[in-house]
């Protein structure tokens, strides 16, 4: 992938996404955050094909990084999501 | 990459997309967080099957094992750890993707051509500068959120702290952190490298951290947030994924967006937030003897524990000459106020009394048709939000129109009253902005402030050369009747005397834990 494609994904995203999250109220700014927050945990991909194919390659020290980085971000993933749903779920209990 | 790959990352970068703007909308918010959660669910599952890693145990334990931790937390969390426990999780984000930079700087897990040889990659500076820089971003948002996270725990002090030397020591870690960066781009693998960008870039974090005060938090946060969807894209650069270039670039506007939001309403900027106020203090310490003189009650004893040890003396005196001026002061007004009464003849006083007797909070309560209330951090640290739903619906059952306004910066992070008024199942019709309200006060019957201070501070209109001066407040101080539930009378965090507290009417102060006094007025309701 040529570094140019990721930079310009990277502010292409970056812009459209400050437009539709500008669309979000104070109201769910707690629960935007927090689903963001899961969001930014999108780094285990990376850390799964690292730590899987450094597997039959790369030695010990290598596994232990690739997964206390599965792990980290998996707690990032699976508490921040759980979090947002319960908060969104507040939200809407109504009568 | 193969083509599909790059059609299925733009699909589930858009469906990301999709949830996100579904969370703009209460009734669609619990699917859009649910849509988010499955495209990520199903770029993963991708990731583990084209990169040929599925036979790979290892991958599924550490998966197990943080799902469980994650879940756990989750599901026992209770709402007033919100602020913390985000913050917490951010920062193991940003761990995250600092370990996927050293992985990838360390060139472990390459790719493998057909012979078992790994592949080099095309653009091997490209690489090498992404991966160091992810492990800076990384490591600057794990211990600067842990540090954050700490704060709003309170493990450790919520103050601001500056050590000594503090700006040039960051300076220099940054100095170096900068150049760890370039001799790792230039250089390439070498694990000694790795471990200084590690080290360095993780005590800027927490340099840069432990300078911020509590009250700062929901900026801080917001910014860190940003920094965690950065590092993410920035090692989504390095390692060549797609989906994780966007989803982080994603994640970075958000934070991005928030950290301006919540600057604006605290009329502050960033980099006098990240310098734990000390450019502004510089100012306020010239600026205050004037505003002493422009305006004699000058209530405007400052405290800035971030200043030299010196400056911080001096600025003690200063504010204890300040209070003893203010108490005479007031002494004089109550002195005049005696004698003016005594001259109108001894049966003034009694009356007044009378008057203020019959004036209670609850009376005043049992009266009012319009009642606004204003929830603060107080309200959060009293986890008094379900104290305030019973006044609520006692209010409303009597006829009254209750409705409740949130400052932008109210509490410790973006939205934090709303989520904990939404927990007391107050229904969020009923939550209204700062710019949506504000013009209703002075119609309004009654206030009932809870836990709030810096927020409905009118010195922020006046009080010229203070921290707080230029910020949007809530107008608490246009209504005719207004009840404090505060726990004290102490300045907020912005250490600005409040002069609501001191008007002569219309003001009444339920000082102590906001459950108990709201309890007091609620049985006082008739």
């Amino acid at each position: 992938m040529h570094p140019l494609i990721l930079v310009a994904v990277f502010l292409v995203c970056t812009v459209v996404g400050y437009f539709i999250i500008s669309n979000v109220p104070s109201l769910l700014h707690t629960p935007l955050m927090s689903g963001m927050n899961a969001l930014s945990g999108v780094t285990i991909v990376g850390a799964l094909s690292a730590t899987g194919l450094a597997y039959a390659t790369d030695g010990v020290w290598a596994q232990v990084f690739g997964m206390l980085a599965i792990i980290l971000a998996a707690i990032n993933v699976f508490g921040g999501f759980g979090i947002t749903h319960r908060m969104l779920r507040m939200f809407n209990k109504k009568k | 990459m193969d083509w599909y790959q790059i059609v299925l990352s733009i699909l589930l970068s858009l469906a990301v997309l999709g949830g996100i703007s579904m969370m703009s909308k209460v009734k669609t918010a619990v699917k859009g967080n649910l849509l988010s959660a499955l495209a990520m669910l199903v770029g993963v599952i991708a990731t583990v099957v084209f990169s040929g890693v599925l036979s790979v145990w290892t991958i599924y334990v550490a998966i197990v094992i943080g799902a469980l931790i994650g879940g756990f937390m989750a599901s026992r969390a209770q709402m007033i750890q919100m602020p913390q426990l985000v913050a917490l999780f951010n920062g193991l984000g940003g761990g995250a993707s600092a370990f996927v930079g050293v992985m990838t700087y360390m060139g472990w897990g390459n790719q493998i051509d057909s012979n078992g040889a790994p592949i080099v990659p095309d653009y091997p500076v490209f690489v090498n500068f992404t991966a160091i820089l992810a492990i800076a971003v990384g490591m600057i948002t794990l211990t600067g959120s842990l540090v954050a996270a700490g704060k709003l725990a309170r493990i450790i002090d919520g103050r601001p702290k500056i050590y000594p030397g503090h700006s040039f020591i960051t300076l220099c870690l940054l100095a170096l952190s900068v150049l760890l960066i370039v001799l790792g781009t230039v250089y390439g693998k070498s694990p000694w490298i790795a471990l200084g960008a590690v080290l360095l870039t993780g005590c800027f974090g927490f340099m840069f951290a432990i300078r911020v005060g509590g009250a700062d938090m929901p900026i801080t946060i917001s910014l860190l947030n940003s920094l965690s969807g950065v590092a993410g894209s920035i090692a989504g650069m390095a390692i060549g994924d797609i989906f994780l270039v966007a989803v982080g670039g994603i994640v970075g506007a958000s934070g991005l967006l928030l950290t301006q939001i919540m600057c604006r309403a605290m009329n502050r900027s960033l980099m006098s937030i990240l310098l734990g106020g000390a450019v502004a203090q510089k100012k306020k310490t010239v600026a205050t003897p004037v505003v002493a003189g422009k305006t004699p009650q000058g209530q405007t004893t400052q405290f800035a524990p971030n200043q030299d040890f010196e400056k911080l003396l001096e600025q003690l005196n200063d504010m204890e000459v300040k209070q003893l001026l203010d108490a005479i002061e007031a002494l004089t007004k109550e002195v005049a106020g005696l004698r003016e009464q005594l001259a109108k003849g001894g049966a003034a006083a009694p009356a007044a009394a009378a008057q203020e007797e019959k004036n209670s909070p609850a009376s005043v309560l049992s009266k009012a048709k319009n009642v606004i209330i204003v929830p603060g951090y107080g309200m959060a640290l009293a986890q008094a939000q379900h104290t305030v739903k019973q006044l609520a619906d006692k209010l409303e059952h009597r006829g009254a129109n209750v409705r409740f306004a949130i400052h932008p910066v109210a509490g410790r992070m973006p939205g934090h009253m709303n989520v904990l008024l939404a927990e007391a199942d107050i229904p969020y019709e009923k939550l209204y902005e700062m710019q949506a309200i504000n013009d209703d006060f002075k119609n309004t019957d009654a206030v009932v402030v809870i836990g709030a201070n810096d927020v409905l501070n009118p010195a922020a209109n006046t009080a010229e050369g203070t921290p707080i001066y230029g910020m949007p407040v809530l107008a608490v101080a246009d209504a005719p009747e207004v009840i404090v539930c505060n726990y004290d009378l102490k300045p907020g965090y912005a250490g600005v005397e409040n002069p609501l507290y001191k008007r002569d009417k219309g003001v009444y102060l339920c000082l102590g834990d906001a459950k108990e006094t709201l309890m007091d007025i609620i049985e006082g309701i008739k």
